[in-house]
C-alpha cells in the first residue's frame, strides 16, 4: 500500500521535473534571477569570497526551491492535465508529495552543483568534514522548506502562473532581504534581527556562516 | 501489480456498472446538478445529452471523483460506494476528455508509461499493451513524437490509448468527436462500437444528436441540472412523436400551384426540395399525389423522414423550460 503510494508520488515527481524544468518561470526565477541578483550584489564591491560563497549558495538554494512547486498546479489547471491526475487513482497527498519531491530534488541538484563548483573555484576550506555535512543538511532543509512555501502559495486557485509568481515574489523578496545575506546581523537594528527570524533563509545563511568561517550570529 | 483478467471476473458479477442517487452539486447560488438519480447497466452505451450548462460535465466530474459528493448524494461503481473506496474505484474508469489532457511536453510513449505506472501496471504489461493499442489506433509511428506536435485527431487517439491502457471496464467520453474531421469521427465511432462489443460500458456526453441516435443504447437528457428523460433513442422518438417531414422534389411547379400548396401544407424549401411538415404523412402524400395529378405537377422524388432525436431533444427541452417558467410564475 505505502510502496505503491510512494511509487505513484515518484512517477509524479519524475513527470514534474521532466516537464517543468524547462518552463520559462522556472528558468527565470530559479536560475537567472539568483544569477543576476548575485552579479548586482558583488560587482563594484569589496566582498570576501567567503561571503560571496555564502550569499550565492543561500540564494540559489532559496530560489531553486521555490521555482517549481508554485507553477505546477496553475499550468496543469490551464492545460487540463490536473484533471487527468484527479481522475486517476492518485490521492491528493500523493500528488502534493510528487510536487514537493520534484521541487526539493531540483533545488538539491542545482545547489549542490553550484556549491561544489564554488568551493573549488574560491578554494573554500572547511575545518572538518562534519561542517561540509552540516552545510548540505542545511541546503536540504532549505530545499524542503522552499518547496513547501511554493506549494502553499500555489494553493491560490488560478490557471495563470503569472498571478502565482507575483504572489511568490511578494513573499520571497522580503524574506530574502531580511535574511542577513546582504547586511550582516551585527549591523542590523535589533528589531530587524527579530523580524528576520521569520525567514527560513536567515537560519540557512547563519548555518553557512558557521560552516565556512565561524562568523555565525546564533549559537 | 494488477491482474487484468482477474479484475474483469469481479466486474462480471455486477449487473449495473454505475448507480447514482440524488446527485446534487451547487456552485454558490447556482445548482449545476439537482437530485439526479440514474443507473447505467453493464455493457451498454449511454449518452448524456443536454444544452450548454445543463450539468453534463459536472455529472461526469462527480462520477469520476473530480468534485466531491454533497450530502445525500451517493454513487456506486460495480456495487462499491465511491465515498468509501478512496481512489481505488477510479481504476474502473478510462476517461477520454474533449480537450487532450496528455502532458504536452511528454512523448506519446512517456504519456503511456506514466499512465500505466499510475494504474499499477508492470513494465512488461505497459510495453505490451501500449504497442498493441498504438498499433491498433495507427499511432505507433508517432511513439517518440512530443504530444504537443500531434494534430487534434491524433491527440484524441492518444487519449483513447491512454484511457484503454489499464483495460478499464467503463469508458467515459466527453464530446469524443468534437472538432474532429469526418474520417476521424467515423474512426472514433467505429472504435466506440467495437469497445461496446468487447463488453465495455460507455458513457458519452455529446451535442451531436445523429451520433447519439446511431451509437447510444440509452439517452439521458439533462436540462438545468435535472434528468428529464432516460430512454432508448428509438423509444424516445416513438414516445414523443412530433410531425414527420415529407421531403419532395417538384420539378415543375407554377407559382399559382405553389400558392395552393402553401395554403394546404406547412412547408419550407431546401434547395430544390420542399419540406412538408406532416402529422399524418400517408394522408398528406395522397393529397399531394391528387394535387399533382390535377395540376400537372411533376414530383420526381418523395421521401418520408422520421422524427429525429434532434426534434425530440428540442421538444423535450422546450417543454421542460416552459414548465419551469410556469412554475416560477405561479
Amino acid at each position: 500500500m505505502i510502496r505503491s503510494s510512494l511509487h505513484r508520488s515518484w512517477l509524479l515527481c519524475k513527470k514534474n521535473i521532466t516537464v517543468y524544468i524547462k518552463q520559462g518561470p522556472v528558468l527565470m526565477f530559479g536560475l537567472l534571477f539568483p544569477f543576476f541578483m548575485t552579479l548586482s550584489w558583488i560587482i563594484g564591491r569589496e566582498i570576501s569570497l567567503d561571503v560571496v560563497f555564502i550569499g550565492i549558495v543561500a540564494m540559489t538554494s532559496f530560489f531553486t526551491a521555490t521555482a517549481i512547486s508554485p507553477v505546477i498546479l496553475p499550468i496543469e489547471t490551464r492545460e487540463k492535465s490536473l484533471e487527468r491526475i484527479l481522475v486517476s487513482p492518485i490521492s491528493l497527498k500523493e500528488n502534493l508529495l510528487g510536487i514537493i519531491l520534484a521541487s526539493t530534488l531540483y533545488s538539491l541538484i542545482i545547489t549542490t552543483i553550484i556549491t561544489i563548483t564554488l568551493m573549488l573555484l574560491f578554494s573554500i576550506m572547511f575545518n572538518s568534514i562534519f561542517l561540509v555535512f552540516l552545510l548540505f543538511v542545511g541546503i536540504g532543509l532549505m530545499a524542503i522548506l522552499g518547496s513547501l512555501l511554493g506549494l502553499l502559495v500555489a494553493g491560490y486557485h488560478t490557471d495563470n502562473f503569472a498571478n502565482i509568481m507575483i504572489l511568490v515574489n511578494l513573499v520571497k523578496f522580503p524574506l530574502l532581504f531580511m535574511s542577513g545575506i546582504f547586511i550582516p546581523f551585527n549591523e542590523l537594528p535589533s528589531h530587524m534581527v527579530y523580524l528576520s527570524f521569520i525567514s527560513p533563509l536567515t537560519f540557512l545563511t547563519d548555518l553557512l556562516r558557521y560552516c565556512v568561517d565561524g562568523s555565525n550570529y546564533f549559537t | 501489480m494488477e491482474n487484468i483478467s482477474e479484475k474483469n471476473l469481479i466486474y462480471k458479477e455486477n449487473k449495473d456498472a454505475i448507480r447514482v442517487w440524488n446527485l446534487t452539486k451547487k456552485f454558490g447560488d447556482l445548482t449545476a446538478v439537482e437530485n439526479s438519480t440514474f443507473t447505467i447497466e453493464r455493457g451498454i452505451i449511454v449518452g448524456i445529452l443536454g444544452p450548454n450548462g445543463a450539468g453534463k460535465t459536472t455529472t461526469i466530474r462527480m462520477i469520476t471523483g473530480v468534485f466531491k459528493l454533497e450530502n445525500n448524494s451517493k454513487i456506486e461503481v460495480f456495487g462499491e460506494d465511491i465515498s468509501k473506496s478512496k481512489n481505488k474505484y477510479k481504476k474502473n474508469f478510462g476517461i477520454i476528455p474533449e480537450v487532450s489532457n496528455a502532458f504536452s511536453d511528454y512523448t506519446v510513449w512517456q504519456n503511456m508509461k506514466f499512465s500505466g505506472g499510475i494504474y499499477g501496471l508492470s513494465r512488461e504489461i505497459i510495453k505490451k499493451r501500449a504497442i498493441e493499442l498504438l498499433t491498433k489506433f495507427n499511432l505507433i509511428d508517432k511513439i517518440h513524437s512530443k504530444t504537443k506536435s500531434l494534430s487534434k485527431g491524433l491527440k484524441q487517439r492518444l487519449n483513447l490509448c491512454i484511457a484503454l491502457l489499464h483495460d478499464p471496464p467503463i469508458l467515459i467520453m466527453d464530446e469524443p468527436t468534437s472538432g474532429l474531421d469526418p474520417i476521424s469521427v467515423n474512426l472514433m465511432r467505429e472504435q466506440i462500437l467495437k469497445l461496446k462489443a468487447e463488453g465495455k460500458t460507455i458513457l458519452i456526453t455529446t451535442h451531436n444528436m445523429r451520433e447519439a441516435q446511431i451509437i447510444c443504447d440509452r439517452i439521458l437528457i439533462m436540462n438545468k441540472g435535472k434528468i428529464i428523460a432516460s430512454e432508448s433513442p428509438d423509444y424516445l422518438r416513438k414516445k414523443f412523436k412530433s410531425p414527420s417531414t415529407i421531403r419532395c422534389k417538384v420539378d415543375i411547379c407554377p407559382p399559382q400551384q405553389k400558392e395552393q400548396l402553401l395554403n394546404m401544407f406547412k412547408f419550407s424549401e431546401e434547395g430544390n426540395h420542399l419540406l412538408i411538415s406532416s402529422k399524418n404523412a400517408i394522408k398528406d402524400i395522397s393529397i399531394l399525389y391528387q394535387l399533382s395529378k390535377e395540376n400537372n405537377l411533376k414530383i420526381s422524388e418523395l421521401k418520408i423522414e422520421d422524427t429525429s432525436l434532434e426534434q425530440v431533444f428540442i421538444h423535450l427541452i422546450e417543454e421542460d423550460s416552459n414548465n419551469k417558467e410556469e412554475v416560477e410564475k405561479k
